[in-house]
Parts: C-alpha cells; sequence; structure tokens
C-alpha cells in the first residue's frame, strides 16, 4: 500500500492507494505537533502502517518555523566588514508609500554574527587569504558564546570559489562536532550576497527543527511496524528520502502546493494533457502555476515573510481569494476581495459558527453554486440565512439585490485568478489558450469554467478526488534534486563547449548526490541555461534537452536566446542581434529518478437518474440548472452545462456553452460547446 | 460610474495597475547599467489622453510624481490630435516639466482604431547624458554643464530610433553608449508592453469602459484624499527644515512651508524658501510638486491606495519663482533631491502640529539623496558606477524607524557587492555595515545609518558625490534626539587626508573612501522607552552603554534600570 499525508494550515489530508482500493481521509491539523494529525489521518483511514510499503509525507513543519521565528539558534559567519548583511538586506521599501515600514525580521540576530577577515575575487582568486590560526580562534570564542545549534557561513563570492567557506566549515566540524554547518556555496551557488546569505542562514536555521521532526516522525513509524520506504515532498515537486531532507531542509520549505502541481500533472497526464494551468482554490487563498510539456515552471527564487530563498522551487503565484475570502467595500467605494479570511474559525457565515462577515462562499450559497444539503456530500450543513445577512449591508451599498451582488463578489473573485493566471502566462510570454486548465482544491472546480471562459481556454480536467489533490501528488512525485551555479560564459564559438562542460559537471554532481542515497538507477537529466545580454543584470531561462546539448552551437544558442528573451520582454536587443554580446550566467541541472506512474482506479458509473434541477443566479442572471454527481454524469454519456457536479470533496461548476463527460482516466472533462451566456 | 458595472471597473482598474507594474519590473529587468538593474532608478505609468496619471509602478516616488507634469509640457508642444501610432515624445528638460537631466521622460500614445486611448510613459536614470564630467558634473554652475537638454520632442519609433537620428545624435552625446541604450531600449520595451496591455484591455471590455475606469480610478484616489483632508481639523500649520549650507551660500539652505487646510482642500505655501543658489541644488518645479505630493499621499494615504492624478487635485502649490525650489534658467539642478527633501520635511513638520497629530507622521530621517560616483577613463573608454543610498528613517509614534534603508522619495536598492566586483576593477567595496550609535534617541528609536567603504584599486579613478545631512542633523519629534550627521572621508596610507568629495576628486590605488549616511531621528522622550528594548537595543550592539545610561537612564543588566 502506497500512502500520501499532506499536512495543511487547517486540514491534514490523506490518501492511500492498494491496487483497486483507495482510501481518503482529512481531519483537523495539529500544529504544535504535527506528526499528531499525520497519525490521526493514517487511524482515521484506518491503515496499518506494517502493510505500508511506500509512504511520502509534506508539511508546514519548516515555512511555521520560520514565520514563527522557533528555527534553531543559529550563528551567522561572513566576511570581516558585511557583519549587517541579513539586516541591510537590499535597503529597498515594497511599499513605496507606507512611512511606517518595518523590515523582514532576519532570523539571525545581530549578535550572533562572526567577521572573518577573508576576500575571494568575482573570477575566484584569492584577493584576501583566509589565516586559519586566528579565524579558528574567532570562531571558537564566538561559537562558545551562546548555545547554538547550527552555524551558517557565506562569504562573498564564495559562488566562485567556495575554499575559504569549506575551510570554515571544516574548523567547526571539528571544534563543535555536533554543531550543523551550512555553507552558501553548497546551498546556492549563485552571486547576490544578501540573497544568497538569506538563503543560507533559512536554511541552518530551519534545519534542527527538521531534523528533529522527522526523527520523530521516523521513531513513531519504526515503533508502530513501519519497514517501507519514507519520504519527504520538496518545493521543487519531487521528493527525496527523509534521510536525506535531514540535511537539506531548505528544499522542504514550500511542500503543499507543489504537491498538488505534480498530482495535477499526474492526473491531467493520464487524460492526455501536459500543457496545464493548475488552479488550486483553497479557504484563504489560490495557487496557480503554469506546466509546459508536463513539467511546472521553475523559478530560481522564492521568499519566505520577506525573507528570500535562491534554489529552484514550482513557480507557483499565489493571490488572496479562496472560499473564506471575505469581501468589502473600501473607502473610496470599490468592490474588493481578499486579502483578510475568514479562515477555518469562525470561517464563513453559513457555517454556522458565529461568522458574520460576507465571505467567497457565503456568496456561492446565495447564487445557488453551492446547494446547503449537499455541500461536502451533505456532511456539513450550511445556514443560508446566515450568509444572507451577512450580505445584506454590501447589497445595500452598492444598491443590488442580494444575489446580484453575490454575484459580482464571485465574479471579482475570478478576475483575482485570472490576473495571478496572467502573471504566470501572459507575462511570460504563454498564451493560456494554448493549455487546459486543472482545477482542484475545494472550490477551485466551482470557480474554473468561468475562469477558462475569460482566458479563452477551451478544455477543463478536473481531477478525480479534488479536494484532496495534494496528498496524491505526494504519492505521483519523482526523486528529483536540482544542482545550480554562476558561470558567466561568452556566447563565442568555444561556448557550446563550455555549456556542456558546465552541464557535465552539474550532472556529476547529481548522480553523487543520488549515489550517496543509494539510488542508482538511470536518471533523467533537464538543463537550463540562464542567459542575458552583456550588460544586463536579469537572465531569462532557456531550457535545454539532452539532445539541445550534443549538438549545441553557437547560433543555436543565440537563436534560442532570442526567442526567449522576445517572448518575456517583447524585444530582442535593440538594433537586433546581430553584433550584440549575448552571455550564459547561471547553469541549472535537475535530475529525477522516475517513480512508477500511479493513478487511482476509476470509480463505479451509477444509474442515470434522480438528477436535480434548481435555480442558480450566476454570470448575471437567474438560471434553471442541472444537479448531478460524478457518476450521473458518466452514466449519461456527458452532460450540457448549466450543470452543477457534486462529489465527496468539491463541487464543479459547468456554465451554459460548456459540456462534461467522464474520461477513461476518471478524470470529469469540461469543454467548450457553444457561445458562453 | 453609474454605466459601469462594478466588477468590470474593479477589474480593468486594477489590470491597469497591474500592467504599469509589470512595464516596471520588465524596465529594470532588461536594463544594463547598475544604476537601473541593481538601484532600479525608474519608473512607468499608463496615463490619459490629457496627460492625467491614471496608473503607476510603485516604484521611486521622486519620478511617478511628475508623469503628468513632464508629458504636459510635450503635449503643449505636440497637441495630442497631432500624435501618430509611431510617435514618441521625450523629455528631461527642468525648464520644461522635467526634473533633472539624468531622469529621461519618455512617452508614447496608445491608439485603438485610430483614437488615442492612453499613453504609456517612463523613465529611467542615465548612467551619463554628457555634461562636463563623466556620471556627475558636482561643480557644474549651470544647467548646460550638466548634460545633454532634451526639450519636449517628438520622435518617430521607426525611423528615430534603432540606428535612426534620434539614437546616433544621443549615442554621440554620451560616454558610456553601450549602457545608457541599453537603459533606452529597456524603457522602450516596457512601453511596449504597456501599450500591448491596454490594447488587449479595450479589446476585451471596449473602449468605453476602458476610458470610463480610467476616469473613475482618479475619480476616487481624488475621493479618499478628499476624505483624509477633511479629517484633518481646518487651520494653518508650518514646518520649516534646512539643508547645509554650500560654497557660497553662507548660511544653511532654509525651506519653509505653510501649510493651510480648509475643509478637504489644501494649500501649501513656500514663501520665505531661500533663493536659489549658484550649485546644483536647485529643485525644478516639477520635482518640487512631486515630492510635495509623495509626503502628504504617504502622511494622509498610506500604501493602499493607488497614487495618480486625482491624488494632486485636492492641493495646490505656491513656489515663488526664483527660489531653491523653482530656480529661474540656467540653475544647475543635478541634486534636486536635495531641496526636494527638505520640502518633504517642512511639509512633515507641518503636518506633525495637526492635532490630534496624524498617525502616519514620521521623524526626520535619512532623508537625502546622497550620491556617489566612481569614473575612470582607460584605453579610451569610459567606465562608469552610480551609487545610491540609504540610512536611518525616522521614528513614528508606533515604532522604531527602519534601519539602513531607502530614503522616503527614492526607494532604490542597493547594488549587490558580488554585482560590483563583477563588473568594475577599479574599485572594490571593503566593508558595508549599520552604524552603531548613529540613531536618534527616543520612546522609539530611529533607525541606523550605514557606512559604506571603498577601495580604490588603480589610479586615476575619479570619484565625486553628493548629498545632505553632512552639518544640519535630523531633527527629532515629540522630544526625540537628532540622528547623527553623515560623513564622508578619504583615508590615504593609514591618515585621513583633507579632501572635499562634494568637489569631486581624483584618487589613487590604496585610498580607502568612507561614506557614512546619517541615522533617523527618534520620537517621544527616550526615558519613557520599554527598558526591554533598551536591553536588546544594547544586546544587538544597535546603542552602546554611555546612550543605555545617559540617554535612556538605564544601568545595563538590570530591570528597572536606573530611573529617577
Amino acid at each position: 500500500m502506497r500512502v500520501g499525508i499532506e499536512v495543511g494550515g487547517t486540514f491534514t489530508d490523506l490518501i492511500a492507494i492498494d491496487g483497486a482500493e483507495v482510501r481518503v481521509a482529512k481531519v483537523p491539523s495539529t500544529p504544535a505537533a504535527p506528526e499528531q494529525g499525520a497519525f490521526a489521518a493514517l487511524e482515521a483511514a484506518g491503515i496499518a502502517l506494517a502493510r505500508v510499503t511506500d509512504l511520502v509525507h509534506g508539511s508546514t513543519v519548516a515555512t511555521n518555523a520560520v514565520l514563527e521565528r522557533k528555527g534553531g539558534l543559529t550563528a551567522f559567519v561572513t566576511t570581516a566588514g558585511f557583519r549587517d548583511l541579513l539586516s541591510i538586506q537590499r535597503q529597498d521599501r515594497p511599499k513605496v508609500y507606507e512611512l511606517l515600514y518595518a523590515k523582514p525580521v532576519p532570523v539571525v540576530e545581530r549578535r550572533d554574527v562572526v567577521e572573518i577577515v577573508e576576500r575571494m575575487r568575482a573570477d575566484g582568486a584569492v584577493a584576501t587569504a583566509l589565516d586559519p590560526g586566528p579565524a579558528e580562534a574567532t570562531l571558537v570564542a564566538a561559537l562558545a558564546a551562546r548555545p547554538y545549534q547550527a552555524v551558517a557561513v557565506c562569504f562573498l563570492n564564495a559562488y566562485a570559489n567556495p575554499a575559504h567557506e569549506h575551510a570554515v566549515a571544516a574548523i567547526i566540524k571539528r571544534r563543535f562536532p555536533d554543531l550543523h554547518v551550512s555553507c552558501s556555496a553548497d546551498i546556492s551557488r549563485e552571486f547576490r550576497e544578501y540573497e544568497r546569505a538569506s538563503t543560507t542562514a533559512l536554511s541552518a536555521y530551519v534545519q534542527p527543527i527538521i531534523d528533529s521532526y522527522i526523527g520523530r516522525f521516523e521513531a513513531r513509524l519504526a515503533r508502530e511496524g513501519f519497514a517501507g520506504r519514507f519520504s519527504i515532498m520538496q518545493s521543487n515537486g519531487g521528493r527525496l528520502p527523509a534521510a536525506a531532507i535531514r540535511r537539506n531542509a531548505i528544499s522542504a520549505l514550500f511542500s503543499g502546493p507543489a504537491a498538488g502541481v505534480t498530482g495535477a500533472v499526474r492526473q491531467a497526464g493520464a487524460s492526455g494533457h501536459a500543457n496545464l494551468v493548475t488552479f488550486d482554490m483553497g479557504g484563504t487563498s489560490t495557487d496557480v502555476c503554469l506546466v509546459t510539456n508536463g513539467a511546472p515552471i521553475i523559478a530560481p527564487e522564492t521568499a519566505v515573510d520577506g525573507l528570500p530563498i535562491r534554489t529552484p522551487v514550482v513557480d507557483i503565484a499565489s493571490v488572496g481569494a479562496g472560499g473564506g475570502s471575505i469581501v468589502w467595500r473600501d473607502p473610496g467605494g470599490m468592490l474588493r476581495v481578499g486579502p483578510r479570511s475568514a479562515g477555518a474559525e469562525p470561517g464563513p457565515a453559513c457555517y454556522g459558527r458565529g461568522g458574520t462577515a460576507p465571505t467567497i462562499t457565503d456568496a456561492h450559497v446565495i447564487r445557488g453554486t453551492i446547494q446547503p444539503e449537499s455541500f461536502l456530500g451533505g456532511r456539513m450543513r450550511l445556514d443560508v440565512e446566515a450568509a444572507r445577512r451577512a450580505y445584506a449591508p454590501l447589497a445595500r451599498e452598492f444598491g443590488m439585490s442580494l444575489e446580484a451582488i453575490a454575484d459580482s463578489a464571485i465574479r471579482l473573485a475570478d478576475a483575482n485568478v485570472v490576473r495571478a493566471i496572467q502573471l504566470i502566462s501572459t507575462e511570460l510570454g504563454r498564451d493560456p489558450r494554448d493549455y487546459v486548465l486543472v482545477p482542484f482544491g475545494g472550490a477551485g472546480p466551482l470557480h474554473a469554467g468561468r475562469i477558462a471562459e475569460d482566458l479563452g481556454i477551451g478544455t477543463i480536467v478536473v481531477p478525480q478526488n479534488a479536494g484532496v489533490l495534494s496528498a496524491f501528488g505526494l504519492l505521483a512525485a519523482d526523486f528529483t534534486m536540482y544542482e545550480t551555479m554562476t558561470r558567466r560564459t561568452l556566447v563565442d564559438a568555444a561556448a557550446p563547449d563550455a555549456v556542456r562542460d558546465a552541464m557535465g559537471a552539474l550532472r556529476d554532481r547529481l548522480a553523487a548526490r543520488f549515489a550517496a542515497l543509494g539510488m542508482r538507477g538511470a536518471l533523467d537529466y533537464q538543463h537550463t541555461l540562464q542567459m542575458r545580454f552583456v550588460g544586463q543584470a536579469f537572465e531569462v531561462d532557456v531550457p535545454l534537452s539532452t539532445g539541445d546539448l550534443d549538438g549545441l552551437t553557437e547560433a543555436g544558442l543565440r537563436e534560442r536566446f532570442d526567442h526567449a528573451h522576445r517572448l518575456v520582454y517583447m524585444a530582442g536587443g535593440g538594433a537586433g542581434l546581430a553584433g550584440k554580446s549575448i552571455e550564459v550566467v547561471g547553469f541549472r541541472a535537475g535530475a529525477t529518478a522516475p517513480e512508477e506512474s500511479i493513478l487511482p482506479p476509476k470509480p463505479p458509473a451509477a444509474a442515470a437518474h434522480a438528477q436535480r434541477r434548481v435555480r442558480i443566479h450566476e454570470n448575471r442572471a437567474g438560471r434553471d440548472c442541472a444537479v448531478a454527481t460524478r457518476p450521473q454524469v458518466e452514466a449519461a454519456g456527458g452532460l450540457a452545462g448549466p450543470l452543477l457536479v457534486e462529489d465527496e470533496t468539491a463541487t464543479i461548476y459547468v456554465p451554459p456553452g460548456w459540456r462534461a463527460a467522464s474520461d477513461a482516466a476518471g478524470n470529469l472533462v469540461v469543454r467548450r460547446t457553444g457561445d458562453a451566456s | 460610474m453609474s454605466t459601469l458595472d462594478p466588477v468590470d471597473y474593479a477589474v480593468i482598474s486594477q489590470a491597469l495597475l497591474a500592467a504599469s507594474r509589470e512595464m516596471g519590473t520588465k524596465l529594470v529587468r532588461s536594463a544594463y547599467s547598475n544604476i537601473v538593474r541593481e538601484a532600479r532608478d525608474a519608473s512607468c505609468a499608463i496615463l490619459d489622453p490629457a496627460g492625467n496619471i491614471v496608473a503607476q509602478s510603485e516604484m521611486v516616488p521622486m519620478q511617478l510624481g511628475s508623469m503628468n507634469t513632464t508629458l504636459r509640457a510635450c503635449l503643449a508642444q505636440y497637441p495630442a490630435h497631432t500624435l501618430g501610432e509611431d510617435d514618441f515624445l521625450v523629455n528631461n528638460h527642468p525648464f520644461h516639466g522635467g526634473q533633472h537631466l539624468q531622469d529621461v521622460f519618455i512617452f508614447r500614445p496608445v491608439f485603438i482604431d485610430g483614437e488615442l486611448i492612453a499613453f504609456a510613459g517612463s523613465t529611467a536614470h542615465h548612467l551619463d547624458l554628457g555634461g562636463g564630467s563623466a556620471g556627475l558634473n558636482a561643480l557644474a554652475s549651470d544647467v548646460y554643464q550638466e548634460g545633454l537638454l532634451l526639450p519636449p520632442l517628438k520622435f518617430s519609433l521607426a525611423r528615430d530610433w534603432n540606428g535612426g537620428t534620434f539614437e546616433r545624435l544621443l549615442a554621440a552625446n554620451i560616454r558610456v553608449p553601450d549602457q545608457t541604450l541599453g537603459d533606452f531600449n529597456a524603457q522602450f520595451a516596457a512601453k511596449a508592453i504597456g501599450i500591448e496591455r491596454v490594447r488587449a484591455l479595450c479589446a476585451k471590455y471596449g473602449v468605453a469602459a476602458v476610458k470610463a475606469t480610467m476616469a473613475e480610478l482618479i475619480a476616487y484616489a481624488e475621493r479618499q484624499l478628499r476624505a483624509a483632508i477633511r479629517a484633518l481639523p481646518d487651520g494653518v500649520y508650518t514646518g520649516e527644515d534646512a539643508g547645509d549650507d554650500i560654497e557660497g551660500s553662507g548660511a544653511p539652505l532654509w525651506v519653509r512651508a505653510r501649510v493651510t487646510v480648509a475643509g478637504d482642500e489644501m494649500e501649501i505655501d513656500f514663501a520665505g524658501t531661500c533663493a536659489q543658489v549658484a550649485r546644483n541644488i536647485n529643485s525644478p518645479l516639477a520635482s518640487t510638486e512631486s515630492a510635495v505630493m509623495s509626503c502628504i499621499k504617504g502622511v494622509l494615504i498610506g500604501g493602499d491606495v493607488p497614487f495618480n492624478e486625482g491624488s494632486f487635485r485636492p492641493v495646490r502649490l505656491k513656489v515663488p519663482y526664483g527660489s531653491i525650489l523653482n530656480p529661474r534658467p540656467p540653475a544647475p539642478v543635478r541634486a534636486r533631491m536635495l531641496p526636494c527633501y527638505r520640502a518633504y520635511d517642512a511639509v512633515m513638520k507641518a503636518l506633525a502640529k495637526v492635532a490630534p497629530m496624524p498617525a502616519r507622521v514620521i521623524a526626520s530621517g535619512f532623508d537625502n539623496a546622497l550620491i556617489t560616483c566612481l569614473a575612470r577613463l582607460a584605453n579610451g573608454r569610459y567606465r562608469v558606477c552610480l551609487e545610491t543610498y540609504g540610512g536611518g528613517f525616522g521614528a513614528s509614534a508606533s515604532g522604531d524607524g527602519a534601519d539602513g534603508i531607502a530614503a522616503p522619495l527614492s526607494n532604490t536598492t542597493n547594488s549587490p557587492i558580488e554585482a560590483l566586483d563583477m563588473n568594475f576593477d577599479y574599485f572594490r567595496i571593503a566593508g558595508y555595515a549599520l552604524n552603531p550609535d548613529s540613531c536618534g534617541h527616543g520612546r522609539q528609536r530611529g533607525g541606523l545609518g550605514m557606512r559604506r567603504t571603498y577601495e580604490i584599486l588603480e589610479d586615476g579613478v575619479d570619484f565625486s558625490l553628493y548629498g545632505d545631512r553632512f552639518e544640519i542633523a535630523p531633527e527629532g519629534l515629540a522630544g526625540g534626539t537628532a540622528g547623527a550627521l553623515s560623513r564622508a572621508e578619504v583615508w590615504r596610507g593609514g591618515a585621513r587626508v583633507d579632501i572635499d568629495l562634494k568637489r569631486g576628486a581624483r584618487l589613487q590605488k590604496g585610498d580607502l573612501v568612507v561614506v557614512s549616511t546619517s541615522g533617523g531621528a527618534g520620537f517621544g522622550d527616550p526615558r519613557a522607552r520599554d527598558p526591554a528594548r533598551v536591553r536588546s537595543d544594547l544586546e544587538q550592539g544597535v546603542i552602546d552603554e554611555q546612550a543605555a545610561r545617559g540617554v535612556y537612564g538605564q544601568a545595563p543588566g538590570t530591570d528597572a534600570g536606573a530611573r529617577p
């Protein structure tokens, strides 16, 4: 049996697949000790750990350790003269008119910074040599002063030559064998010292927490007879053995959203779709991601609590629009959605737990697109009157009926999601019309129809178990690692060989890391060059397959770069490419050890009777709408909108002009058949 | 508004804001000079056909606040109905709606079926536009010595750029054409994106809905500011602030603001402000307006509401002609940010006298454009590095000022040390840190200033700078103390040498230049500061024991301290 357990902020989701048998569980999370929620989910699903061969886990433990500043006490070792790297940051204010601005708080305090005399140059040559004697004396005095658990080492230009960092790490390991040490060149071998230092400090800071969390988890698994493989989800969309994550905690920081994307890729892939916009709408926010040829876009950098993390991650755009998002009128009279949310407690007004603020879920209840008696398979009753009361003030202020203001709120939430999708598609030069929309999460399938219409997308693929797709994504994930490197390489006749050399070096490192985990099977490699015109500071990604790499020419490099640059900037290099120098600045290689494909079995069809009809108010009009279950849609050989399809974890809305049908992979495929209305 | 669906309005306005953000991001990411690509000294906006700002990228407040004035000066020369799709308008003229020469504003019209719908505008601080010396001519005595003047001009993109007349004329007059033309190209690329996005919105929602949204978005910002002004008690409030005296002025450069609040409108009169000076510390009117509007927006509205034309409408400015805030030609204006910051502080101090004091009033801080320029000519080729600085932010009633942060009107980022190491071989940053004890003290303390040390690696490096707060420190508010002064020193062979960097200097290999920026001033009585926070500042090395005892009256290591 294979089991995925995803610990979210509110709920812990589980999916277990064993041949033809699928079990799903959703239990409340236990933030103080997340493993309790995980084991409660196992119990709720009635799973005996001795039978589990493959357990994959994703959690918010690392993220919470940062957000709550509960990581290990960390010292930061840097080049003399630069002790305030982590405090100064980039010196800017993200909100320019905010006079009461406070900077993101670094995870290392000023007093925990140790300065060492040394300096590398940008080309990796030594400008000031590290003198081991004084360095050791300084380190010993500083690191003995407080009960440190971890040390982050980041020297200037260490990306070009890590010798000084490694020398210092060796001293620390010799004198303080119990201290965990992270060197910047090992965590993120790229230029720009603040971003690299921040990544290294965060990595060191979460390391002791992740290490002890996984340790506790493994111990309990062992006590309960588990003898299978235990792995952890990463923010790059792949997993790693738990033992490896204990040494590389930073890669597990945003595993939840990445798991959803991986699940969507696998499920939609089974229906033959490889170009996807994934759309995960939950209680407080929506995450969207663009997937091209089965591969999510990988971003070189992300941030937590305002602190940058320079490590390859699945590029997910988030927007504060979820079922619990609060709808309001701002002082200038504009209708707004979010980012404040009613959260799980008290939740939307219709939950009847004391919430009074109007939310998106309440708007659905008023419009009729959520049917109160059958919400979540009828397991939760909704208070329609409470939802209407919550919207009464807004209806008055805008001079609209309750149905019209509720409908306006949902259309505005849809527009916010559309904006987020444009951010990862149109703004990156990709046309969303070339993609299918894959909605999941509790609310995604309800909104997908109108969002697809707005973007000109003609096909929507709603996965099975859409409400717990992230947990499935854990099971579907391959083992994945990335290596990156900054090495400026001018594009000239010698460049193709230089690129092959650099990528070869990265592949060797990846192969060695997999071998160190005892994984010696064949690896799939992906290569990305980060290129720019000489003189620019930001690079565009230029992907290369293994085949591309073998036949690479100077002209080919220039063409690929020109194409990529035009896609993003709508411009090449001014007067044209001729004569403009181009360089490769960064190299990124990914290695994947493929897992056997796994899909949940398709549920059986049901008799095509007992469809209900209800009255809804949707997209500015009252409509007669059919209500069906997924098996009913299948039994009927497909049904046309307007239609609500209800299942255990999510409701799907099919607008007029669209038609829903089940396919062989068990997904519900919704296609545009006519004009919208 | 009555015909505009509230959802369409919200959606189109968010899309316009997003389009200007995207323009800004892509301008920076495709730029070449360190001042644009690393420090992000650039801004973008979408304006309506009359030159009203509709939406802007929130980057550099100083540049954003004059997009309208700068475009209108172009439209006065080339009326909107005479423009064609391929045209672009350029302006950097300080006495025709521009700011300082280095900020070149470019606008392109957006047409739909022959109808002018909007303008896409951008500006970027260019590394070198000619003039008396590379990058920065600190001693210019008139505007002609500061570089190439571009009065409002109209060109055709197809004909005059990409090897055309304007590009060649520009290239012939500047010292680092690769980088500067690259930055111009980044400006053009940003505008192409703005045009494309506005067109797509018109195609989707119709021209009428987009035009109605643009008008309503402006009215929306205006309503918000009027409501905030109405909440202030009517009255006259005055504030003044002074810049360091300069060669020949013999006295500090006083800026005086008289703010009259009447109903939902505000008038600001700068009568009593000192006369223009012979050095570059003069602010063109467009810059002055921009600085004042940024202060009012920051104090009365905060960050959530977009800044656009509507923000200007309830406010009237009276600025004496011939003063440092509205000089006569041909005054040099390069360091126009300095008097602008004094105007900003004078208005802030006036607003601090409103009772009750608005919550977003802050004490004075670094509030300063400290710019250093390192230039070198070698093998017939100029290299120029311009750097902008941060310092300490002033404290407010509710919190400490931020340490080491860009000043309120600029918001530029620092250049990574590693980016400079990669690009320049004639100097290296030898140290970059916060400056302990540079903050003003108070119930809330000011932010710390910073110190950046340059090690000169070759002979013949021209170093120049401009900046303020070298002689007059930022003042505390409500009993808080002043922040520390800025300093700039040259060290040679272990000894300080007497070089006035404000006059520019040729440095030699081995020299060290140490630039320290002022800290922010404090707010409220230091003795009322929470002892735990004093102790924490002491532990973190932010303040020393002397300050803890003397200013805060607290002995280290005890809980209660030595409070009377």
